[in-house]
């Protein structure tokens, strides 16, 4: 420190200069390339309105936002004027936001596309005129005053990280919310109406239709038959299988594994129409039993690879122990292994149930009846070239998607742990 | 067989009542869905020039005024002309050329029907009759010389149910089922027999427990894709089914030549390939958004992350359809005016956008498990050294994340490469559905299940999928490949 006091003072602030940029400036710079391709996003949305003066102005915008990038790039090695000059031009990039905003219609979207184009503006010129900054890009920067700035810096970064984490989550939110809540609006809505204010009119017409429908309570009949066969014939099947290639070790055990694995890469279209017609011949078509004996077997796979792994997690010598009393290899399935595997048969049974219940292309195929259909085909017919129920299905959507959608997020943490554990093996 | 004999009695039962003219037509017994057989058999072989009409009528008539024209039968010149097979065609007909063996009639390029000189009867499934109502045929022919005679009248009622092919004999399915089992079992046995005589005890009943698993597996998948193959050398189709015959390569080359076959590979390459990218690259961000070390509400964006995954896929693509209408959401948030779905490119990109929406949560989760794997003593090390988030991404979270982003992008690959569901309930294929050949929006999948199940044709379907199923694995493969010697090298 001492023999940095007795240096002259410029060559101190240009040391300073080099070890110390305001996090300010930096976290703007980092953000620039999303402002950038909203700005892009914008002009896009004007050419497809075809407004022409919403062209000429989100286009200015863009090359305004290129030109404070570039000067705020030049910042580190520049001048007190590069500082004023992006500041200026902030302001008039600024005033420029505000006019392409006053020119177009304002949805939404156009507020959304005008903050993005304004707040970048506002925060160059907050952060440019800051004491520090001035400090820094005037070259009068004390190395006392950097190691400041420094700490400062730290306790920044974080905060502005985080800002950008949540900008970025609080985005993919929103697109993963607007069909929700589109659908939401459609279900409550009067008649068919797709388009509307948001929740402007509210009825629960399309439940109350729903619920004193037959073919609603006929379809879920179905679903319940089709998905609980499943499960217990998908288990039935499992259970002893993963539990055998867990415990013992016998001829043919690496073949017979492989073989459960190779199903799982046929991709199902090949095995589409074969499947159908043998499911003809045996009159099998229009019927549960052909569903359900389709499901538990696509389902198989998986389920097997997800037991064989949670029995591998129970502990030997509890059965070893039990054989020592005098069990026989039956009673210590029964008796020890089973019950202690109980939540992840649990869990193997609710993926199954799931699979079977949102399943769509075999239901399609295989019952052609409307007597016969599944949830999924018949919410699907909602939808078709000769009706468009929209409300009906979207207050249908509502009723059959909720308690899946509280399954799954309630069960996440195994689902998603089996499924990759068996997606990434397979 | 029951037709040819029919026909060929016709001369006998009927007497000649004047040179070529057509005295009886008689119902072959068959009706089916809107549709009724007939047979008329000519006095003399037909002489050029000659005409012949059907008419019919829902009352009995007597006169050609009191009924309707349902088709046209011409001698003629038939050098030159087409000669559409069973099935190609609205009426399929056929006629003797007098040698006993029928073949199909002849047709002129805007579909008049026309005989050879020289033929003894023809045959014709007549469509488009009313369903299950009495009707009355009868067929008037007309000399060249304009002079008209007038056959006695017929009535038959077609079905007003629609049968689409016959039922399917059991047993050989049966029999392949059975012997499949059987094989199995005993396999199983011989297995278990030989680990007894080596004295394996652990293996105790091992057998027994895997074979209802194995069982099934064997009957339901492995039996349908060997019987699938086998389908695709046949000329099964929903017309001749239980009566299809081997054809060798026929449907593969029908495949290979269909027009469009190169437009829907392209499609599903581009569908597949902008699918896996972007999924793994915005899965990535927003695993490592979540990835933050104490942000707050995480649960919570993580919950809502996960609902396009949660929320049935079928569901959500006609939700998303429902917003693209022109009267959807889409317009009302952008202020636009589109209607993307009625345009190839604009449906191309929404089921694209679709698909992207709907396999991020997997993505993201997988990634975000791998993420959490990484060691944080890392993490701190580059922090000391004072290495910015971006080359630390970089150099340090990219080639870790590497091992878990080889199998998920292959995974992610043949799942977006067989998704059915986003194209066939966003478009069906369309817009611009040809008449046959791929739509605008069809990839390989979709287009097979048209095939198989539009069209009826299963043996050209089966075809398709041994196709689209030989080019999966060479693209697996051909990718495992690559990213194991990349990954040899570094």
């Amino acid at each position: 420190m001492s023999s940095m006091d007795n240096m002259p003072r410029a060559s101190k602030s240009d040391l300073a200069r080099r070890w110390y940029v305001p996090q300010e400036i930096e976290s703007i710079r980092s953000y620039y390339p999303l402002v950038l391709i909203v700005a892009l996003l914008s002009v896009g949305l004007s050419l497809i309105r075809a407004n022409q003066d919403a062209i000429y102005s989100s286009t200015s915008i863009v090359l305004v936002h290129l030109v404070v990038l570039v000067l705020l790039r030049q910042l580190d090695h520049g001048t007190k004027n590069i500082r004023d000059g992006a500041l200026a031009i902030s302001g008039i990039g600024l005033f420029l936001s505000i006019l392409h905003h006053l020119d177009g219609p304002s949805l939404w979207i156009d507020i959304w596309f005008t903050a993005w184009a304004a707040i970048p503006f506002v925060l160059v010129l907050a952060a440019g005129s800051m004491p520090m900054v001035t400090l820094w890009v005037s070259g009068r920067l004390t190395v006392k005053a950097a190691e400041l700035g420094l700490r400062k810096n730290k306790m920044m970064a974080m905060k502005h990280s985080h800002a950008l984490h949540h900008l970025i989550l609080f985005h993919a939110v929103a697109a993963v919310a607007l069909p929700i809540l589109w659908i939401l609006d459609v279900a409550l809505s009067p008649e068919n109406a797709l388009g509307g204010g948001f929740m402007d009119e509210i009825t629960g017409e399309h439940f109350e239709k729903l619920i004193s429908s037959e073919s609603f309570w006929l379809w879920t009949r179905n679903s319940f038959i089709v998905s609980i066969g499943t499960t217990l014939l998908g288990l039935a099947l499992a259970i002893p299988a993963g539990y055998a290639f867990s415990r013992f070790r016998f001829r043919g055990r690496d073949s017979a594994m492989f073989a459960f694995l190779l199903v799982q890469m046929f991709p199902g279209v090949i095995i589409l129409v074969p499947y159908f017609l043998v499911m003809k011949a045996l009159g099998l078509l229009n019927t549960s039993l052909g569903l359900i004996l389709a499901y538990s077997v696509t389902a198989l796979p998986l389920c097997v690879w997800m037991l064989k792994g949670f029995f591998d997690t129970v502990p030997r010598e509890l059965e070893e122990a039990a054989l020592v009393d005098g069990c026989s290899q039956t009673q210590v399935f029964w008796r020890i292994v089973l019950p202690l595997s109980l939540p992840a048969v649990a869990v193997t049974a609710l993926f199954s149930f799931l699979a079977a219940w949102n399943e769509f292309l075999l239901a399609l195929t295989f019952n052609t009846s409307e007597e016969m259909y599944t949830l999924p085909v018949g919410l699907a017919s909602l939808i078709s070239s000769t009706g468009q129920a929209w409300g009906d299905f979207a207050a249908a959507s509502l009723l059959v998607s909720l308690p899946v959608v509280v399954l799954f997020i309630a069960f996440q943490r195994f689902l998603i742990e089996g499924l990759s554990a068996g997606g990434v093996k397979g | 067989m029951k037709r040819l004999l029919l026909l060929l009695l016709c001369p006998l039962l009927f007497g000649i009542v004047s040179a070529g003219s057509v005295n009886q037509i008689v119902l072959d017994g068959s009706v089916g869905y809107r549709q009724v057989d007939i047979e008329m058999a000519f006095s003399e072989p037909s002489t050029n020039g000659t005409h012949y009409e059907i008419m019919m009528n829902d009352s009995e008539f007597s006169r050609t005024d009191e009924s309707i024209l349902h088709s046209i039968i011409i001698v003629g010149e038939t050098t030159g002309l087409m000669q559409p097979e069973i099935g190609e065609w609205y009426d399929d007909c056929h006629y003797d050329p007098g040698d006993g063996v029928f073949v199909p009639i002849y047709r002129e390029s805007d579909g008049t029907a026309v005989i050879p000189n020289g033929t003894l009867s023809v045959g014709c499934t007549l469509t488009g009759i009313p369903s299950g109502q009495e009707y009355y045929f009868a067929v008037l022919t007309i000399y060249p010389n304009n002079t008209e005679v007038l056959s006695s009248v017929i009535a038959s009622s077609s079905t007003a149910e629609d049968e689409l092919a016959e039922p399917l004999k059991t047993s050989p399915y049966l029999f392949a089922i059975g012997s499949i089992s059987l094989s199995l079992i005993a396999l199983l046995f011989g297995l278990r027999w030989l680990d007894y005589r080596d004295g394996r005890t652990s293996s105790k009943g091992a057998h027994l427990y895997i074979a209802p698993a194995l069982l099934s597996l064997a009957v339901l998948t492995f039996y349908p894709v060997i019987y699938g193959i086998w389908l695709a050398l046949t000329n099964a189709d929903q017309s001749q089914l239980g009566e299809h015959v081997f054809v060798g390569i026929e449907n593969f080359v029908t495949v290979f030549s269909t027009s469009g076959f190169l437009r829907v590979t392209g499609f599903t390459l581009l569908w597949t390939l902008v699918n896996v990218v972007s999924h793994i690259g915005l899965g990535l961000l927003l695993a490592i958004a979540l990835n933050k070390h104490g942000l707050r509400g995480k649960t919570v964006y993580r919950t809502m992350l996960l609902l396009p995954w949660a929320i049935p896929s079928y569901i959500t693509v006609l939700v998303w359809r429902g917003m693209f209408e022109p009267a959807g959401a889409i317009n009302d948030l952008l202020g636009t005016d589109l209607n993307l779905l009625a345009d190839a490119n604009g449906a191309r990109f929404a089921v694209i956008m679709v698909n992207i929406w709907l396999g991020i949560p997997f993505m993201m989760m997988s990634i975000s498990g791998a993420l959490q794997a990484l060691p944080k003593e890392m993490y701190e090390a580059a922090e000391v050294d004072g290495i910015g988030n971006f080359s630390q991404f970089r150099h340090l979270t990219l080639p870790n994340l590497r091992s878990a982003l080889v199998p998920l992008s292959l995974l992610g690959f043949i799942w977006t490469f067989n998704m059915f569901n986003v194209i066939y309930l966003m478009t069906d294929g369309g817009p611009n559905l040809d008449f046959d050949g791929p739509g605008s929006t069809d990839i390989l999948i979709t287009y097979v299940y048209d095939v198989a199940f539009r069209d009826g044709a299963y043996g050209v379907a089966a075809a398709w999928s041994v196709v689209i199923f030989a080019m999966l694995v060479v693209f697996s493969w051909t990718y495992m490949k690559r990213t194991n010697a990349t990954e040899a090298v570094t």
